[in-house]
């Protein structure tokens, strides 16, 4: 027996020694993505962005790759993307505000590199510096006017009691947030209920039994309705109402009605369709390098999915009618109260869980 | 929500994070009675969950949904105890530092995961998307009786019962066979144990193979009804296990106790939401740190009596008295 261990093993090294000698070329990625806090496959932000590089290698054959930091500081961004760039990558998509440090020290770094950066800008961490270089193209989306729609969706479909959980309170995550609160007033006004909104931020973006413990609270306290702007936090809530008969969930940034029955609309926003465009106007030769852009609903950037099939009173047209409303700027979503609490509400109350 | 619904959610809500915490800290158990540490427990729990779930993630369908989890929960359980088997071989055989052997399952179970899920997944990404078919509304007749029925037989799922089952056989072969009394005494004083003729080193095997097959079921009853994609991580409940297992003196009855009461405290931690809560205007991080505070404060009280079985990381020597 022992000498059958020791001759297998002895054989194990060999081979292994062997396998490694004849050292091939390390392969190049053209296209890399490189992710914020959360995973590749967050089913909501990073998944999205990464869906649109994903999109556009496989249909024109390019190589791609995904590289996640090590940890979330500016430090270990600026490693992951010069490990994207060492790989080979012509084009870096960075998902998410925390690049902003990291993305205004790389474009110095790597000037013949192009970085489309999501939801921010480049600038450092004091916000004293802001400085974009013709290699980045930043873009924004209107999250506050998608939050909104889902808002009033929700409450015009009769949902009088709300839930929102927050992962963090970034400005992302915050102008969602508070566009649903604003959306479910306007549905309010509209029909003369009153509407009260849980409002929590989870700390977190994973799944996490925590999470489902705390949504099965909300839901047996009344709430009808959770919108969950948290990542991956979300499959948690989603696990939680399929328990419950009525509970129902709001998804986020992108269409996630396929994850649970619960999920009644989406608060989404164009991260995979963006990315694509972006890596379209990349190989077509105009980059939009220096550019910031606020994606909102005139550019197509943001809005529920088409599906309203889980609604029992919202419909296409009702939606098409409010979307109108923003478009022209008949409502305009505010995006820039400091706190939640400092929306001026008439039919909503807000009970905020924790601090903002 | 008055106080008595308030107090049921509670009760309700601690079974899902009791049970796995149960099963998983008996496991230990039986491992640490045999006079093996095994610290590998939360490795063995990502890794019979992993082996559990992919079975569910390629034949949810082969079977009625029950019949699916009970073959899922089959195969985390051997999983589990051939994953041991590596544990056991370095503690048992080649005497190593039982620490460091349970630190290596550890920290392989969750790199294994990911490279298998990455392996089989569509998209190559770590999580491992299942469908929970798994939950069972209502128990007919058992369901209709107040009360006990709204708590044990609606909305439940049948690892809570294997779970109680579990527990009522530990304590039976721990107390009430030869296995049990052969296995303690390899706990406490493995060179008496050797001199009547019990031998050590196979005792120590099926100690630490219980415990296996134990954490690896107990790592899939933790993630079926707890999410809907597994990412290979059981969030520290391994650990949380040991803690059970030592609050619990190493005897059953104490562990479940324990564990209900961990349960309960991992519930108030996330039921800040609660208007009975609310009402009492505390801060909500004041509610998330009550598992940890309280945990400190009852190991403080309890650990001047511990009654770890005396041989307990330990390789067996027989020339030692």
């Amino acid at each position: 027996m022992k000498k059958l261990l020791v001759i297998l093993s002895a054989l194990l090294v060999v081979l292994s020694l062997t396998a490694c000698a004849p050292k091939e070329e390390e392969p190049t990625y053209e296209l890399a993505l490189v992710t914020d806090i959360g995973t590749i496959d967050d089913k909501s932000f990073n998944q999205g962005a990464w869906e649109g590089v994903k999109q556009y290698a496989e249909e024109n054959d390019i190589t791609y790759q995904y590289y996640q930091p090590a940890e979330a500081t500016t430090a270990a961004y600026v490693e992951a993307i010069g490990q994207a760039v060492d790989g080979g990558a012509k084009v870096v998509v960075t998902p998410g505000y925390m690049f902003a440090p990291a993305i205004l020290e790389a474009q110095d770094l790597y000037p013949e590199v192009k970085f489309v950066l999501l939801d921010a800008d480049p600038h450092d961490e004091n916000y004293t510096e802001f400085r974009i270089e013709d290699n980045v193209y930043s873009i924004y989306y209107a999250e506050e006017q998608s939050g909104f729609l889902a808002g009033y969706a929700a409450v015009i479909d009769g949902y009088t009691s709300l839930g929102f959980m927050g992962g963090m309170a970034v400005p992302a995550v915050v102008r969602f947030g508070h566009g649903f609160v604003q959306g479910a007033e306007a549905a309010a006004v509209e029909l003369n209920v009153d509407v009260t909104v849980k409002y929590e931020y989870l700390n977190s973006f994973a799944p996490d039994d925590a999470h489902k413990t705390k949504a099965l609270a909300w839901y047996s306290e009344g709430v009808e309705a959770i919108f969950v702007a948290a990542g991956g936090a979300g499959l948690s809530v989603m696990a939680a109402a399929d328990t419950l008969d009525t509970a129902k969930v709001i998804g986020v940034d992108v269409d996630q009605s396929n994850l649970s029955d619960s999920v009644i609309t989406s608060a989404m926003k164009g991260l995979t369709t963006s990315v694509y465009e972006a890596l379209v106007d990349y190989y077509a030769d105009e980059f939009k390098g220096g550019v910031i852009e606020t994606l909102d609903v005139t550019k197509d950037g943001v809005g529920l999915p088409e599906d309203f099939s889980r609604f029992t009173t919202f419909n296409q047209a009702k939606y098409d009618e409010i979307y109108a409303k923003l478009v022209n700027g008949t409502i305009v979503v505010k995006k820039d109260a400091a706190k939640v609490m400092d929306l001026v509400l008439t039919k909503v109350v807000i009970t905020l869980i924790g601090s903002e | 929500m008055n106080i008595l619904d308030t107090l049921f959610f509670l009760v309700k809500n601690m079974i899902p994070y009791m049970i796995p915490l149960t099963i998983v800290a008996l496991g230990g158990m039986f491992s640490e009675r045999s006079g093996i540490v095994n610290i590998a427990l939360e490795g063995i729990m990502v890794f019979g969950a992993s082996f559990g779930i992919f079975y569910i993630y390629f034949l949810p369908n082969l079977f009625p949904p029950q019949i699916t989890l009970l073959i899922a929960l089959v195969i985390a359980l051997i999983s589990g105890m051939v994953f041991s088997l590596l544990h056991a071989y370095a503690s048992i055989n080649l005497k190593a530092n039982q620490t460091i052997s349970g630190t290596a399952l550890n920290l392989f179970a969750l790199a294994f995961h990911d490279f298998m899920a990455r392996l089989i997944t569509p998209n190559a990404v770590e999580g491992v998307r299942f469908e929970n078919a798994f939950r069972i509304v209502k128990v007919p007749l058992l369901g209709d009786i107040p009360l006990i029925g709204d708590l044990l037989f609606k909305d439940v799922y049948i690892t809570t019962y294997l779970g109680i089952v579990i527990l009522i056989v530990a304590s039976f072969v721990l107390y009430k066979t030869r296995f049990g009394l052969r296995l303690r005494a390899c706990g406490e004083h493995p060179q008496a144990a050797d001199s009547v003729g019990i031998k050590v080193n196979r005792m120590r095997y099926a100690g630490v193979l219980i415990s296996g097959a134990l954490a690896g079921l107990g790592g899939l009853v933790l993630v079926v009804p707890s999410t809907v994609e597994y990412t290979g991580t059981v969030s520290g409940y391994g650990f949380l296990a040991l803690a059970v297992l030592i609050f619990g003196q190493w005897k059953p009855t104490k562990i479940f106790l324990a564990a209900a009461f961990f349960g309960l405290m991992q519930v108030i931690a996330n039921s800040s939401g609660l208007s009975f809560f609310t009402a009492l205007g505390i801060n909500k991080y004041f509610y998330q740190i009550v598992p940890f505070l309280t945990t400190l404060i009852v190991l403080t009280f309890t650990s001047s009596k511990s009654a770890a079985p005396k041989a307990a990381g330990e390789p067996y020597d027989p020339g030692k008295r």
